[in-house]
């Protein structure tokens, strides 16, 4: 089963990308804030990890430090509002496997995601 | 030597009377004698020449002086005037071409500082070409220069001046006076300050003045530097004004992009998520695996609404795009790509409108390191533009070169239409200007703004009637040499176009 958790405090993003990608034959955990996103990740143990970078208390770029420091082989896909270099570069340097911009284009996310599971078991 | 001769033309009427008269008995015999006659012709000569002589140089001395007179009272009427000439060109103008007509001189020029200060240059001269004059520099510690502040308010002769110098000096001397062609300098002082020079030259080469010359020459540079002072004064106030005028409207400019930036980093963070959300379930309809659920009508209107959430995404991405700075991510481009992308990116529309796109690409075109959304923005912004302005039936003509000795990347993009208002040029830039109703007006704004983030420059020609031509020019410095291109492409369309 392809496990995937999508972090953004906006409830609504979660529920769009929870529907798409369960239809899709993911099993999709949601959360809300940083912290809530590190227990999901210890509990669910997902391949990849769509997480958004601003959010309230602990930011993305926290949390893909964490991720990255306790589960390295997680994939993380970062989402963001505004796509600056710093940014980029902070967040390729913590690990983050890609860095894509809202409003998000689905069939792009998708094509996205398997790849990274695909690279995840060996099956490009 | 005048005086000489009427005495003796004097001489020679008295004898011939004598002679006559002596022929008459009632005379005394010793009149007609030759002695006695020479005798009194010596007594007459004695005694008449100096009063004669001191009448007749008066006499010419009155005519002469009364047309100098005249002359130096014209000028120095022209003086008190030129007091209320601030314009230094004007002021210049009015003072050779016065001074060289009234005085019948062969050259004039008022030398005064240059803007630098660091050296002379001549404003306005009588009997030069303006190319001429225009090129003339004498340096602040120039031979001829140091001699004025050395002698004060003096005029200077240059036979004399350069007689009394070693032949080295005299030589500098030689070729400052010849740089001026001038024989004569006058120095233009108020108080200890020397505001200038007015350098002339006659046609007769030893013409001479004397010394009541040189002080009328003194009296009128006095009022004429005072003019000359006052004129400097003004046109420093003036430069200094203008400058003032560029530092505010470039500080109401930054003023004005910083709020934009404000409210673009503002609107991209809060409108972006529902846009997303909008987009988002759209888009979950639209790529439903059971897609005979969905009704076509139902269908369009989803297309609708993923196309129209990525137009306003669009909006505050243009707005970011230049409030980003250098903080844009970069790789290292091929220009000519992105051009020949972005023209078959409009070549459907182009088609539709009857527009013919033709292009010429240059070779040797270096890769250009920047962001790619950046560059195809500004592509495209033109482009869409020259389609706009033309509206339907024209050509759109794309240029793009490199300019090797320059290192110059060239882009110049050329359209049939209407042309721009001449009022409307200044403002094109300018955030939020359109002429249409159904454009935000920062395309080219935003295009503006990417191309001086690169170093560049942009520039727009056009006449009412005649098209336009927008020319773009990035430099290839070391600030933009082409890097290694990143392993992963993290810049992505969003969307399929359309």
């Amino acid at each position: 089963m392809k496990k995937l958790l999508v972090v953004d405090d906006e409830e609504e993003i979660c529920d769009f990308l929870k529907t798409f990608f369960e239809e899709r034959e993911f099993e999709v955990q949601t959360a809300n804030s940083g912290i809530q996103a590190l227990d999901s990740v210890q509990a669910v143990n997902p391949q990849v990890v769509l997480l958004d970078v601003h959010m309230p208390g602990m930011d993305g770029m926290s949390v893909l430090r964490q991720i990255k420091l306790r589960f390295p082989l997680v994939k993380v896909i970062m989402v963001t509002a505004i796509e600056t270099q710093e940014k980029i570069e902070e967040a390729m340097r913590l690990g983050a496997d890609n860095y894509i911009t809202k409003p998000l284009s689905l069939e792009y996310l998708e094509k996205d995601v398997q790849e990274k599971i695909g690279l995840l078991t060996g099956n490009v | 030597m005048i005086v000489g001769l009427a005495l003796f033309l004097t001489g020679l009427a008295i004898l011939w009377t004598l002679s006559a008269l002596s022929a008459h008995r009632f005379v005394s015999p010793w009149v007609s004698r030759p002695v006695f006659i020479l005798l009194l012709m010596t007594v007459i000569c004695l005694l008449l020449y100096k009063p004669l002589d001191i009448a007749v140089t008066q006499l010419f001395k009155n005519y002469f002086n009364r047309k100098k007179t005249f002359r130096q009272m014209t000028l120095m009427n022209l003086a008190e005037e030129l007091a209320l000439v601030l314009d230094l060109q004007e002021l210049a103008n009015l003072i050779v071409n016065s001074f060289g007509e009234v005085l019948q001189l062969k050259t004039v020029a008022l030398v005064v500082p240059s803007r630098m200060r660091s050296d002379f240059e001549i404003a306005s001269a009588f009997g030069w070409n303006v190319s001429d004059y225009r090129k003339v520099r004498i340096p602040d510690k120039s031979a001829l220069v140091s001699l004025v502040r050395k002698n004060g308010p003096h005029v200077q002769v240059r036979e004399r001046a350069v007689r009394m110098l070693s032949w080295q000096d005299a030589n500098k001397l030689t070729q400052d006076f010849d740089a001026l062609r001038a024989g004569w300098v006058i120095p233009l002082y108020v108080k200890d300050e020397l505001t200038g020079l007015i350098a002339f030259s006659s046609f007769v080469p030893d013409a001479s003045f004397d010394e009541a010359d040189f002080q009328f020459f003194r009296e009128f540079s006095r009022s004429v530097a005072k003019c000359i002072y006052n004129a400097l004064s003004v046109q420093e106030l003036k430069i200094a004004n203008d400058e003032l005028q560029d530092i505010q409207s470039q500080l109401i400019q930054s003023t004005k992009i910083k709020a934009i930036e404000q409210l673009a980093t503002g609107i991209a963070h809060e409108i972006h998520n529902p846009l997303t959300i909008i987009s988002g379930k759209a888009q979950v309809l639209l790529l439903k695996k059971d897609r005979s659920a969905l009704d076509q009508q139902v269908e369009e209107v989803l297309k609708t609404i993923v196309k129209q959430t990525k137009r306003a995404a669009d909006i505050t991405r243009k707005l970011l795009m230049f409030s980003q700075g250098s903080g844009a991510p970069k790789e290292s481009l091929k220009l000519e790509q992105i051009l020949e992308d972005t023209i078959a990116l409009v070549s459907y529309q182009t088609s539709l409108d009857g527009i013919e796109v033709t292009k010429s690409i240059g070779g040797g075109i270096p890769q250009f390191y920047a962001n790619v959304h950046e560059l195809r923005e500004v592509f495209l912004n033109l482009i869409l533009n020259a389609v706009q302005s033309i509206g339907s039936q024209g050509r759109i003509h794309v240029e793009m070169s490199y300019q090797a000795p320059d290192e110059i990347i060239s882009i110049q993009i050329s359209d049939t239409g209407p042309g721009i208002d001449q009022e409307h040029i200044d403002k094109l830039f300018n955030p939020f200007f359109t002429t249409r109703h159904d454009a935000v007006g920062l395309g080219l704004f935003v295009t503006k703004q990417i191309v001086h983030r690169y170093g560049g420059s942009i520039r727009v020609e056009s006449q009412k009637g005649s098209g336009s031509l927008f020319t773009v020019r990035f430099p290839y410095s070391e600030a933009s040499k082409p890097m290694a291109p990143r392993e992963e492409a993290v810049s992505m369309t969003l969307f399929p176009e359309g």
